[in-house]
């Protein structure tokens, strides 16, 4: 039987580092990283699981484990049934849609019915149009669906942007924000129920952390 | 669900849950069966959902309701029956959290919340956190006798803590309701024995319209999922044309039972029959060996392909089969293959029969 809480952290990217900060700030310390996958940590209680940002939604849903920590706007994307117990404040980002600056499109209104819009977000794309009631086409892509336009894949565009760089370099111009994402602690539910003092008390000391 | 039309243009879907289709067997086909009616249900169901994360299309539920009545008693009976069926097919460490359908909604509505304020504070509840809790009722304007009902709430695990929670003033008068029922079905979880396996979680609610009373989950450790879920439902049978049929029960699903088994480290075991593949030369004597080996409770089975004796052999090992048994003719000795060991030997069928424990 599983007795270790499980903690999956990304395993590459620019959220990697924060949440081992975030994690060690707390008293778990991740021990044995290089080339393992299941990592054991300073505090017995918990084992660190490498996992893809993208993946880690699905693990929690799913009970794979317990805990994980990855962006909000993963965990939307992915449809996860998980709790986010905390705001860790850092992976800053806004879901974006964005347009060609040279597009006559100024607003969500002025979309044509049946636009073509490339994102690497094709579930919270196709939630956010048809909550405006917009029928368009969603080409899913996996990353640089900023090229998408360049290409004439696309006329529209959803996705994630932290500066808008990338946007301005490649002549984009934002015409509406989806929502804000940070990096967040989400649990699984059944979890939750089970190791709810041990995992209490380490959003007790996550959040003493954080305040420093 | 799955919704489509028939070639007569009638609208027909595929069933999504058994609760309905209880509903309506109750009121059109039994009406005028002793109540509390009690049934069960093994079946499968359709639910067609947008998510790719819950990609399943048919799954199998296994479910009972206790139709026509409103006791404690009758929902302290379904959450017995749960529990003993859980650990009768060999679960451990299992646990029931359980709610109130009603009682969050009538705190809610005293509170004169919107759907958004709603869901915010849903959330909150959910994840127990009672620091956002507090900002939140604040922000809102929450009375202060309901700010602390709500943290008192939220800070319950058992029902019996749930119990000292009182609650004054006519403007609460559903939510008290709600409160007592609780506290009736407290001493009906002691009565069945069952109280320590039974947690409390305010925030449990369930996404299902119809539940008026006591709505639960049952998990595992081992399973990030609930195996299944029920809860009482008082005012849905009346829609299909009865009245006043209060009812409760649960439904769960047969495959996250299956995972749960498994996680928990739980292997099928092994039929313990006997399984003999005969080849023969001769169709009749092969006839008779087969019949004698069934009669004596033996799984049996013909070589129905004219091939040739190794190839049974294989597909006897390919099969789990014990043993091959070939029949040159009627009454004389047969050679037995054991298929573990690749030995043979020539005995007498009834012989052989008598070695392998075959009753008779």
């Amino acid at each position: 039987m599983k007795n270790k809480i499980r903690i999956a952290i990304p395993n590459k990217g620019r959220i990697k580092q924060p949440s081992m900060d975030a994690l060690a700030s707390a008293g778990i310390t991740v021990l044995e990283e290089e080339r393992t996958y299941v990592s054991k940590t300073s505090d017995p209680r918990y084992e660190a699981i490498f996992a893809r940002a993208n993946d880690i939604p699905v693990y929690v849903h799913y009970g794979a484990v317990d805990l994980g920590i990855t962006g909000h706007d993963l965990i939307q994307e992915r449809g996860a049934d998980a709790l986010e117990l905390l705001d860790f404040g850092f992976g800053k980002a806004t879901m974006v849609i964005a347009v060609p600056e040279a597009s006559t499109i100024t607003s969500v209104d002025d979309v044509p019915a049946l636009t073509r819009v490339a994102t690497e977000f094709p579930n919270i794309t196709k939630k956010y149009f048809e909550s405006m009631g917009k029928q368009v086409e969603v080409l899913e892509v996996n990353g640089t669906a900023e090229l998408a336009p360049k290409l004439g894949l696309a006329q529209i565009i959803v996705d994630i942007t932290s500066t808008g760089e990338t946007l301005r370099k490649n002549k984009l111009r934002i015409i509406d924000n989806i929502f804000d994402t940070t990096t967040r602690l989400a649990c699984n539910k059944i979890a939750y129920r089970t190791y709810e003092n041990e995992i209490t008390e380490l959003l007790d000391r996550l959040r003493g952390g954080l305040e420093q | 669900m799955f919704k489509f039309q028939d070639f007569d243009g009638k609208l027909l879907a595929l069933r999504a849950e058994m609760t309905a289709p209880v509903a309506r067997i109750v009121t059109t086909r039994m009406p005028s069966a002793p109540e509390p009616i009690r049934l069960f249900y093994i079946t499968n169901v359709f639910r067609y959902n947008p998510s790719y994360l819950k990609n399943e299309r048919e799954f199998y539920q296994a479910g009972i309701e206790l139709v026509g009545c409103n006791t404690p008693e009758a929902d302290g009976e379904i959450l017995a029956l749960l529990i003993s069926f859980l650990k009768q097919i060999g679960l451990e460490q299992v646990r029931i959290d359980l709610g109130n359908a009603s009682l969050l909604k009538d705190l809610q509505n005293a509170a004169g919340l919107d759907q958004k304020q709603k869901a915010a504070l849903q959330r909150l509840l959910s994840c127990r956190d009672l620091i956002g809790l507090k900002k939140f009722m604040t922000e809102n304007n929450f009375p202060a006798d309901l700010c602390d009902v709500f943290v008192e709430l939220s800070r319950c695990r058992k029902l019996s803590e749930v119990s000292k929670i009182s609650l004054n003033g006519s403007k609460y008068e559903d939510a008290k309701k709600q409160l007592q029922s609780l506290k009736e079905l407290q001493k009906a979880l002691v009565d069945y024995g069952i109280d320590d396996l039974v947690y409390f979680d305010f925030s449990l609610t369930r996404q299902i319209e119809y539940y008026t009373g006591m709505v639960f989950e049952a998990s595992v450790p081992n399973l990030g999922l609930p195996l299944g879920s029920g809860g009482r439902y008082d005012k849905f049978i009346e829609k299909f044309g009865k009245l006043d049929l209060p009812a409760t029960g649960f439904a769960l699903e047969m495959g996250k039972l299956l995972q749960a088994l498994t996680a928990q480290g739980f292997e099928i075991p092994k039929d313990p029959k006997t399984k003999v593949v005969v080849a023969c030369n001769s169709t009749k004597a092969g006839v008779e060996a087969v019949n004698a080996l069934r009669a004596c409770e033996v799984v049996a089975s013909l070589d129905v392909t004219r091939r040739d004796l190794n190839k049974t052999l294989e597909y006897g090992k390919l099969t789990e089969a014990d043993y091959v048994v070939f029949v040159e003719s009627n009454n004389s000795p047969v050679t037995v293959y054991d298929l573990k060991s690749d030995k043979s030997k020539t005995v007498q069928l009834d012989a052989f029969i008598k070695s392998i424990g075959g009753k008779n």
